[in-house]
């Protein structure tokens, strides 16, 4: 049984994504998602931005087997452009190797940089726990879908039932995502694929300013 | 946490602090933030305090604070929940903790109070996120709430039972909010507070102080 795969899967594992919408709540309140047509218009263009930019470092962190940890950290942070999003990244970083490294003590969360950002510790949870890294970019977009899709139920009171099956149907889109970052986890850190939407950027930045959110991104 | 995680776990380093944790939960309207902002008042000029709120709309708890200038600013944190306020202090406390260390690192204080969110009875903090609990309910709730019972009502370190002096509006009797409470909850404590008519809480000061002797 692939225990780790699955508890890292799992969104009742404590590492600190409840807080977190994915860029929804601001969408919600700019208007762009209504519905389940927009939820998904904005899950699979969010998919094939910030899911392939987080799968494909994550990806790469595992494949380096704790190698170049810091050039990884520089890249991920090279490719999150709004302050609020790389704060919240390194934070959501922090939080995850508290839990992985109570879950699976390993000397690479001790090789890490100080408050690494997410998708790093992330691919460092693939080397504590042996997986390999197709298993590690199907985490990363696991986690992009999920996050954002939880929030639009949450913030909309939009059909659960409804918001499971599309996140099932966009199965096509998440595993063509990991692809593209597994293809690329053996390239050149530097050539690490870097898609950006830069509404989500400037979305971020605008709710980082709201006085009235419910969830930090 | 075994000998065998320490060589290879910096992120979980054991507390080295010596501050008191503590939790304050309760459904809304009940005076958590009230509660947390006379504590301020009363003990901050002999002890260093900081103050953490979980409020359902984030900041809002923390500008009551920060307005009523309780602490200074930098001494008041909030943090965001994602609607779910019993997950930020029970299942997946790791927000919180981030934001506890970051200001027990910058303060070291004595003290560091933990609002909750406003939630309903099921709510209860994690034994790894504070050291108290503290249950605020209210007597314009009804008179029943105590026996309702709930892990705040019946594991909390200290219930408060605020508004007192509503009691008579409300027809709540509080000889059964006492006879209740004690039935729930056996030999924890419970205190009667009317918070807007005696904002220096000394029951409740005076609990802490004990915890904190206790502590060194």
């Amino acid at each position: 049984m692939r225990s780790a795969l699955l508890l890292l899967a799992d969104g009742r594992l404590p590492s600190g994504g409840h807080a977190h919408s994915g860029g929804v709540e601001a969408a919600v309140v700019d208007g762009r998602i209504t519905d389940l047509g927009s939820l998904e218009a904005f899950l699979v263009a969010r998919l094939r931005t910030v899911g392939l930019t987080e799968a494909a470092v994550a990806a790469a962190t595992t494949h380096r087997a704790g190698e170049h940890l810091a050039e990884l950290d520089a890249e991920a942070d090279a490719r999150t452009v709004a302050e609020p999003l790389r704060a919240a990244s390194r934070r959501l970083g922090r939080q995850l190797a508290r839990v992985a490294g109570r879950c699976w003590p390993h000397p690479v969360f001790v090789a890490l940089p100080d408050d690494a950002h997410q998708p790093v510790v992330l691919g460092a949870c693939g080397i504590a726990t042996g997986l390999v890294v197709e298993e590690v970019a199907d985490l990363a977009v696991h986690h992009a879908l999920t996050t954002p899709a939880q929030a639009a139920v949450r913030l909309l009171g939009l059909d659960p039932f409804a918001v499971a099956a599309l996140v099932a149907d966009l199965a096509p889109v998440a595993a063509g995502v990991a692809a593209v970052a597994v293809a690329s986890a053996e390239g050149p850190i530097e050539d690490l694929p870097a898609p950006s939407g830069p509404r989500f950027e400037i979305a971020a930045v605008e709710h980082a300013g709201r006085d009235a959110r419910l969830f930090a991104t | 946490m075994g000998a065998v995680h320490g060589d290879h776990d910096r992120h979980h380093l054991p507390r080295t602090g010596t501050s008191l944790r503590v939790g304050i939960g309760g459904p809304v309207g009940s005076g958590k933030t009230e509660l947390v902002a006379c504590l301020c008042e009363t003990l901050s000029a002999e002890l260093s305090v900081v103050a953490v709120t979980n409020d359902v709309f984030t900041t809002e708890d923390a500008a009551i604070l920060a307005r009523r200038a309780v602490l200074p600013l930098e001494r008041i944190v909030g943090v965001q929940t994602g609607c779910c306020p019993h997950t930020a202090i029970r299942d997946d406390i790791s927000e919180n903790l981030d934001t506890v260390e970051e200001l027990e690192r910058r303060f070291d204080p004595d003290l560091v109070l933990v609002e909750s969110g406003g939630d309903n009875l099921t709510a209860t903090f994690s034994r790894a996120l504070v050291d108290v609990q503290i249950f605020v309910i209210d007597v314009a709730g009804g008179d029943k709430v105590p026996r309702k019972g709930g892990p705040g009502i019946t594991t909390s370190d200290l219930l408060v039972i605020n508004k007192t002096d509503l009691a008579p509006l409300v027809g709540a009797d509080l000889s059964v909010m006492a006879r209740d409470a004690a039935v729930m909850r056996g030999d924890l404590p419970t205190v009667f507070t009317s918070l807007r008519h005696d904002p220096e809480a000394p029951q409740v000061v005076e609990f802490l102080r004990s915890r904190l002797r206790s502590k060194v």
